[in-house]
């Protein structure tokens, strides 16, 4: 296990990723608050039966108030079930105007107003998984006495937060550091972290990361999660990724390397995470089954789903029709031996390709449908489901070496390993298609 | 800058080169998948697949989705309802190999402007693949 890997919790059809290269691949998962209150009999089954012996976090998911209330109703203008249970754990300040009016810095003046919230978001995390956990059916499975007895508590808490811009941040920073004060003071036996949401332009704003360092600096946090809007480390200029290399060992720095966790990281990240850098920026990355390693805070829809392979020395998803292009184009389809030597051997590829390169095609095996669209019909394809699985049992075994990979290996090697994905693939796809394995060794480097 | 010819849409355009295709002996079918894209028009004859792809405007859209065709079809074309061809389009399309057609409105004609090279860059495996697609969609006369 790596002591740096975090993985997302999002639907339940994704359970069974939780276990899986192996069941102690994951150092803890992270679940949503919306979640957390709409299933809670599930998730706490989830807890027993998959990831027991993981650490927990509860997001609390808070920010989701600040905004248009257009992104938390259905098209009928009523709020998602899932966000309603979750408002009414945390009491009137959020039910009073949810699904109608986006929470203003202004609804948050009063003390006393703010500590119930505080109050209720912290039992909400603290109470509402756990007390399941100990009546569930599940539970007479487990012995809770290696946990002294009890049900497994959250790792840590997290104080309620909201979504700081340039823009907007000098009216939520004294809200958001006045909310983690109050949580701080209810502290009692589980460490409290903070949360920051920030938008991008936040990173290359020194002066502003430096006045939010200063005000938490301030508190007695545990750590931290953080979470940059949008930021896909693999599109990223080089001044983002040095901002978020900053941002981290500054929270790091406030009392001695703290927690700080990436909510949302790609394997930029994960380097990030290395003990071997003159000072690690993160102690750890979250990413969920195939998706999250960059996430809008505001919500977008999705598309047509479309089968990608992780090409691990690009440390990218690639839709199939590229990866199979540029792989074939590089003579790496040739036979199987080569297929492993040069692009992976993971088990999930030693299986698929079974001796046969040939057998990559199942990375992008799709059924056609007809789908209507416009005024007629239109055939459509689809990854089929074994597909779909192919695919990211791939991505998780290679994340799984990936963070083992951060965590052991000499800053010679990680940087090895950037400038051949550089090397290799810079005459088939071009600079700027390998130009984030470059940036990512110049951020590391200072 | 490129002017198409007056009232032609995209449908009228695919069905313009399915006759010219057609008249030439190749089988033609519309709409054909290929990895998650679609190939406006493939044409086949004997054991030779042609891959079209017909834009009104934005050839070079036009063009990336031809890349994708790259790994099944032995040739690519891309066709287009311009008066006049583009330098950039031409040099674009010679260096990667593919034809252009172009639909003429005025006098109701398709005709080459480039044929196209042989694609090199099949991957057998896949091509396997899109040979079974194909085989589930009908012909177009």
């Amino acid at each position: 296990m790596s002591s740096n890997h975090w993985m997302m919790f999002s639907t339940f059809a994704e359970q069974r990723h939780f276990v899986y290269p192996t069941r102690d691949t994951y150092h803890g998962i992270i679940l949503n608050a919306n979640m957390a209150a709409h299933a809670p009999d599930g998730i706490a089954r989830f807890i027993l039966t998959k990831t027991y012996q993981q650490r927990y976090i509860i997001d609390p998911m808070t920010h989701a108030f600040q905004h248009d209330p257009r992104h938390i109703t259905d098209s009928e203008g009523t709020v998602k079930r899932s966000i309603m249970k979750m408002a009414q754990e945390y009491g009137e300040l959020i039910t009073n105007n949810l699904g109608k009016r986006p929470l203003l810095p202004s609804m948050l003046k009063d003390e006393g107003e703010c500590k119930d919230f505080v109050e209720s978001c912290l039992n909400f995390q603290k109470s509402h998984i756990s007390q399941r956990i100990e009546t569930s059916e599940d539970a007479k499975y487990i012995n809770f006495d290696e946990q002294d007895g009890t049900a497994p508590k959250p790792f840590a808490l997290i104080a309620p937060y909201f979504y700081m811009k340039e823009a907007t941040a000098s009216l939520w920073l004294d809200i958001n550091v006045k909310l983690a004060e109050l949580t701080v003071k209810q502290k009692e036996d589980i460490p409290i972290f903070g949360m920051l949401v920030l938008s991008q332009g936040i990173l290359l704003n020194n002066t502003l990361v430096n006045k939010i360092v200063e005000k938490f600096k301030s508190i007695s946090l545990d750590g931290f999660l953080i979470w940059i809007d949008d930021l896909n480390e693999a599109l990223a200029e080089e001044s983002h990724l040095k901002g978020l290399i900053s941002l981290g060992r500054k929270l790091r720095a406030i009392s001695g390397s703290k927690q700080v966790i990436n909510l949302h990281g790609g394997y930029f990240s994960v380097l990030a995470t290395s003990e071997k850098l003159s000072v690690s920026a993160l102690s750890g990355v979250c990413h969920g089954p195939e998706f999250g390693e960059y996430r809008a805070v505001i919500p977008v829809g999705g598309g047509i789903p479309i089968a990608r392979y992780y090409i691990p020395l690009l440390h990218q998803r690639i839709r199939y029709r590229e990866a199979a292009a540029i792989l074939n184009e590089m003579g790496f389809l040739q036979d199987a031996r080569t297929f492993h030597d040069k692009v992976c051997e993971c088990p999930e590829c030693r299986n698929t390709i079974d001796n046969n390169p040939d057998n990559f095609t199942l990375f992008g095996e799709s059924n056609v449908k007809l789908v209507k669209r416009g005024s007629g019909l239109a055939r459509m394809e689809y990854p089929t489901p074994r597909t779909k699985l192919r695919c990211l049992q791939h991505y998780l075994e290679r994340k799984r070496i990936e963070y083992e990979f951060a965590s052991t290996a000499s800053i010679e090697q990680l940087k090895g390993d950037l400038n051949s994905g550089c090397e290799q693939f810079k005459e088939i796809i071009g600079l700027d298609q390998v130009s984030h394995l470059e940036t990512w060794q110049q951020c590391l480097g200072d | 800058m490129m002017t198409t010819t007056s009232t032609i849409c995209e449908d009228d355009l695919i069905q313009a080169i399915t006759a010219f295709f057609s008249k030439n002996g190749y089988r033609v079918r519309h709409e054909v998948p290929n990895m998650g894209q679609s190939i406006d028009l493939a044409a086949t004859k004997n054991r030779w697949i042609t891959a079209v792809e017909a834009k009104l405007h934005d050839w070079t859209r036009g063009l990336k989705q031809c890349k994708a065709h790259e790994l099944v079809a032995d040739y690519i074309c891309i066709a287009v309802a311009t008066q006049n061809i583009s330098d950039r389009l031409r040099d674009q399309a010679l260096l990667n190999g593919y034809g252009i057609i172009r639909w003429d409105n005025r006098k109701s004609v398709c005709q080459w402007i480039e044929r196209p090279k042989r694609n090199e860059k099949v991957w057998l495996a896949q091509r396997r693949q899109f040979s079974r697609n194909l085989r589930g969609i009908e012909y177009v006369e």
